[in-house]
């Protein structure tokens, strides 16, 4: 298992290098717009020695090699730059931002997984039955939705109109503490971040499952007297879940780029949002930051599932022995 | 289950592993197994194509994602001949009415309403959809473009080309989607919807390069075994015939499906204001007006959003259909 | 005394999309403790489904027992409820697969799956369940049978992973063992040993033993009665020695001239049957097997023959299988060595 974890590392190794290559570029002046020496001295005239001193100090004239060690550096350092309009460290901006986003992100997790193994376990087991129909279809119809449309819906039905028809609505926008506590106001924006990811997921265990079932070891377990149940739940679920695990892994990906427009709607003060309110004002440093962040949050989970694959699968765990 | 079970059991030719379903598989001592086995090695492409057209016909829902999809398409390639006059126009104010007709709910003059402008937002929703076919059709197209060079060569030439490309994708991986389209919008400057479908298309080949690498490398597998049983009888063509409909199947069912994921994309490009710029109309940009007047007038936010819904939904079914019909075959 | 189990006309149909399927269209047998049944027959020749059925393992839509009946120890079967059925499965009626290693749990260790039914059925504690499982796996011939109850399925050799399987089945004691075709995913030389021990384990616990093959060679030294499948009907029956050197059915005097045997002096080459198994939705006229029959005569295709007793104990489904002239064409073709030619009075 040793073996194998570190056969994953390494394979880890050069995307990484791959992904800060590629930010790098982004980030070197005059790939996206906006000259790194301006956004310093902003937009005063600035005599050319000056401007000689600045490219010396930041190393812009150097070659490329070494500005990207010197990039790597800050990124070890958590530099990730200054925003053109705050004129702050963008890591000082993100950085209480980014528990918002966290709580919203656990939250649609945990709705994910609920719904997501439930569903797609009652539509496997009844198999055809209403049920197994209805979820289909939605799942369908969820994959095909957008997720800031849903957002939106929701907060037409259940904010607006809710409270317009005089029922107990729900708050439509920011974190809370005024009129509703904060988990009232997670509860429409995370139902909206986990809406896609749970209808995959509910595929996901649905398709798994099924083919378990059809598996040999199934009809053994039964064979041994077991109800149907406990065939179920004892012997598939085991080796259905572990795609399936691995999946919720690989989605908080997916999730994270998702966080961008569920915090636009329903004005979540995030990382997802700050992307957004920078994109509006042309703040570059502050989008490649985020994105810098959610990229490495996403590649170490990446990692972990990995590695957590190992610990659920006894066959990579213990490897083939002969005997 | 039970490999008894005749209902499934079908008899597999010695020769190419074709599989004979028991109809065929004749008791009739006389007839020469080898003469009969034959006749199947030559047809099997063809047959299993109608096959599969006759599976695809019977799925009520993949057909109606088709019927719609066409739809679409004959309403967005018509629009100009009569979206203006009967609708409105999309993009023009008239200065002189529009104040009157602002923010109109529907009605039979303007069945989806108007704007904030006094636009009629069905003659929008009917341009816009030109907008996400556009982008959904060339951005898969070139992602399939460049997904399959890219595959081929990792598939084809394998060791260090397979291994440096498979790096690629995984990079490529690593970042979340939309946020890469973001960033790499904002690197090519300017924002409007060739960019769009640039981006789209170029962070979406890892994707298919896997797939049809993956399909290409069991294939090619298959083709082995096959030449091995083959004693010489089997010509390469029918090799041939038998490899690329099962390398191309998945590719078709995923370029499907990726059509309404491009669609999807777009709109929340354009809905973050990286996309179509206004006064264009994009479903996205029309849903981000939507928002200031969700109250005053949610029937803007309701048929940009429907329209997105059913188009890609369509795809989607579309898709599964292909899927399943293929699948089949696929499966031996 | 009733038989341990008897086996009455079993028809078990499926009602599938594209017609109706008669896996078993007509089984009859019995089996008493301490005896083992060889049930031989080409694939689709319905012999899993009748184990399957006997376990009450065929999910009832789409199977359907459409007429007949499985007598345990004098009792019913198909009438138990759901869990009196379960209550027999695994600690009564035991059954073991073909492919050890799709059958086991890859994600339980051995001894985990040997302790199941000792739990479920027994009672038993964990900690009692795996000594005694550990003890199973001894029994069956596991070398080191502490630590290896502790690894999981794929790090065990095929054939060991059949003998853990027979272990899990012996677990609560049965009275009678199913094993369908335990040997054919195993090398020649480990089945040997599979089917000694299986011997060895009846002599020591009078289990009666089905065993469910396409080998008549597999059976030959183990069974005392043969039953012959083919397409879903019981086509020759009978104490083994009868079948194998009586035999009454064309369609058993093929298998046998299609196997290589030691005992008897053969005057002809290695045959095989010609021909595929019909498809049980579209059953031929008459005797299903008469297409491939180089015997057939025109009644055949036009009389559907029954199981019927010729001899003492020894059954054929051969409408000419009391015909002397017609038997002596098979006859005619093998001597056995050391002795006259059977002569039927």
């Amino acid at each position: 298992m040793i073996a194998y974890i570190a056969r994953r590392i390494l394979q880890m190794i050069p995307v990484f290098i791959g992904v800060t290559i590629i930010l790098f570029i982004l980030r070197s002046p005059g790939v996206i717009g906006g000259d790194p020496i301006r956004m310093i001295t902003g937009e005063r005239a600035i005599s050319e020695t000056l401007y000689n001193q600045l490219v010396e100090k930041y190393g812009l004239n150097k070659p490329f090699y070494v500005q990207y060690v010197r990039y790597l550096n800050d990124l070890v350092h958590g530099d990730l730059g200054t925003s053109y309009q705050k004129n702050r460290p963008v890591t000082s901006i993100l950085w209480s931002k980014f528990p918002n986003t966290l709580k919203l992100a656990l939250a649609a997790i945990l709705i994910e997984i609920v719904f997501g193994i439930l569903a797609g376990v009652i539509s496997a087991v009844k198999r055809y039955s209403f049920w197994d129909v209805l979820v289909t279809l939605s799942t369908s119809v969820l994959v095909s939705l957008p997720v800031f449309w849903l957002g939106m819906l929701l907060q037409l039905i259940f904010g607006l109109k809710f409270k317009q028809w005089g029922l107990p609505y729900l708050p439509i926008s920011g974190m809370g503490g005024d009129q509703f506590p904060q988990i009232v106001h997670l509860i429409m924006p995370a139902i909206t971040l986990a809406s896609v990811s749970t209808a995959y997921a509910a595929r996901i265990m649905r398709s798994q499952l099924l083919e378990v079932m059809g598996q040999d070891y199934m009809r053994t377990a039964a064979a041994k007297g077991l109800s149907n149940a406990k065939v179920i739940w004892n012997h598939g679920m085991k080796n259905a879940m572990i795609p399936v695990v691995t999946y919720f892994g690989l989605d908080l990906g997916a999730m994270m780029g998702g966080t961008v427009l569920t915090e636009t709607v329903f004005n979540w003060p995030g990382i997802g949002r700050e992307i957004f309110l920078a994109i509006g004002q042309r703040d570059w440093p502050i989008v490649l930051g985020a994105t810098i962040i959610i990229v490495f949050i996403v590649m170490a989970l990446n990692l972990l599932v990995d590695i957590s694959y190992a610990f659920l699968d006894p066959r990579i765990r213990y490897g083939r022995q002969a005997t | 289950m039970d490999k008894d079970l005749p209902s499934e059991k079908a008899t597999e030719s010695p020769i190419t592993g074709a599989v004979v379903p028991p109809s065929l598989a004749s008791p009739d001592a006389e007839r020469d197994q080898l003469g009969e086995e034959f006749e199947l090695v030559t047809g099997p492409a063809r047959s299993l194509r109608a096959d599969a057209m006759r599976r695809l016909r019977r799925n009520k829902l993949a057909l109606a994602g088709l019927v719609w999809i066409v739809l679409v398409i004959l309403v967005a390639v018509t629009a100009d001949l009569w979206a203006p006059r009967w609708l409105g126009d999309p993009v023009e104010i008239d200065s002189t009415t529009a104040a009157q007709r602002m923010l109109l709910p529907p009605s039979w003059e303007h069945p989806f309403g108007t704007d904030k402008l006094g636009r009629d937002i069905a003659s929008r929703v009917v341009y816009g959809a030109r907008v996400s076919l556009i982008v959904g059709v060339v951005a898969v197209a070139i992602m399939v473009l460049i997904g399959l060079i890219m595959g081929g060569i990792a598939a084809y030439y394998g060791g260090i080309w397979d291994a440096i490309i498979m790096r690629l994708a995984d990079v490529f991986f690593a970042f979340p989607y939309i946020l890469f389209a973001i960033t790499l919008i904002a690197v090519l400057g300017r924002r409007g919807i060739e960019n769009v479908f640039f981006a789209i298309g170029f962070l979406g080949w890892p994707s298919i390069a896997r797939v049809f690498r993956s399909s290409v490398l069991s294939v090619k597998e298959n083709e082995y075994v096959d030449a091995a049983r083959a004693m010489g009888a089997s010509t390469p063509r029918i090799l041939i015939r038998h490899i690329m409909p099962n390398a191309v199947a998945p590719i078709i069912v995923y370029a499907t499906m990726s059509i309404g994921g491009a669609i999807l994309t777009e709109a929340a490009l354009s809905f973050l204001g990286m996309g179509v710029q206004p006064p264009d109309p994009s479903w996205g940009n029309m849903l981000s007006d939507a928002r200031a007047f969700m109250q005053s007038a949610p029937h803007m936010m309701i048929f940009p959003g429907l329209a997105i819904l059913t188009t890609v939904l369509a795809f989607v079914l579309l898709g599964d259909g292909l899927r399943d019909a293929l699948d089949v075959k696929l499966k031996e | 005394m009733a038989p341990l189990l008897e086996v009455d006309d079993l028809h078990m149909h499926f009602f599938t999309r594209d017609g109706v399927v008669k896996a078993v269209d007509g089984v009859t047998f019995t089996l008493e403790a301490g005896r083992t049944l060889g049930v031989v027959g080409e694939s689709g020749s319905g012999k899993s489904v009748t184990a399957l059925s006997i376990m009450r393992l065929v999910p009832e839509p789409p199977g359907k027992v459409v007429k007949g009946d499985i007598r345990f120890k004098g009792e019913s079967i198909l009438g138990l409820s759901d869990k009196d059925q379960r209550r027999l499965r695994g600690n009564r009626i035991a059954m073991i697969f073909q492919d050890p290693m799709t059958s086991l749990n890859p994600v339980y260790r051995i001894g985990q799956q040997i302790a199941e039914p000792l739990r479920l059925h027994k009672g038993m504690t964990r900690k009692e369940a795996w000594a005694a499982a550990v003890e199973l796996l001894k029994r069956v011939g596991i070398p080191q049978a502490e630590e290896r109850a502790r690894s999981y399925p794929h790090e065990f050799s095929g054939g060991m992973r059949q003998r853990a399987m027979i272990a899990m089945a012996l677990a609560c004691g049965p009275d009678i063992l199913i094993a369908d075709e335990p040997t054919t995913a195993l090398d020649v030389t480990i089945q040997a040993q599979i089917l000694e021990l299986m011997q060895e384990i009846q002599q020591n616990t009078q289990s009666a033993i089905i065993l469910i093959t396409h080998d008549l060679g597999v059976v030959a030294d183990m069974a005392d009665h043969i039953l012959v499948m083919y397409a879903g009907k019981a086509v020759e029956y009978g104490v083994a020695d009868d079948v194998f050197y009586d035999p009454l059915h064309p369609y058993t005097w093929g298998l046998l001239e299609s196997i290589p045997r030691h005992d008897v002096e053969e005057k002809g080459a290695l045959t095989p049957i010609k021909g595929q198994p019909p498809s049980l939705i579209t059953l031929p006229p008459g005797c299903a097997f008469s297409p491939r029959c180089a015997y057939a005569r025109p009644e055949c295709r036009r009389k559907t023959p029954e199981l019927v007793e010729v001899e003492r104990g020894h059954y054929s489904a051969c409408l000419f299988a009391q015909d002397t002239d017609f038997i002596a064409q098979f006859e005619n073709r093998v001597v056995r060595v050391g002795a006259e030619p059977r002569r039927r009075g």
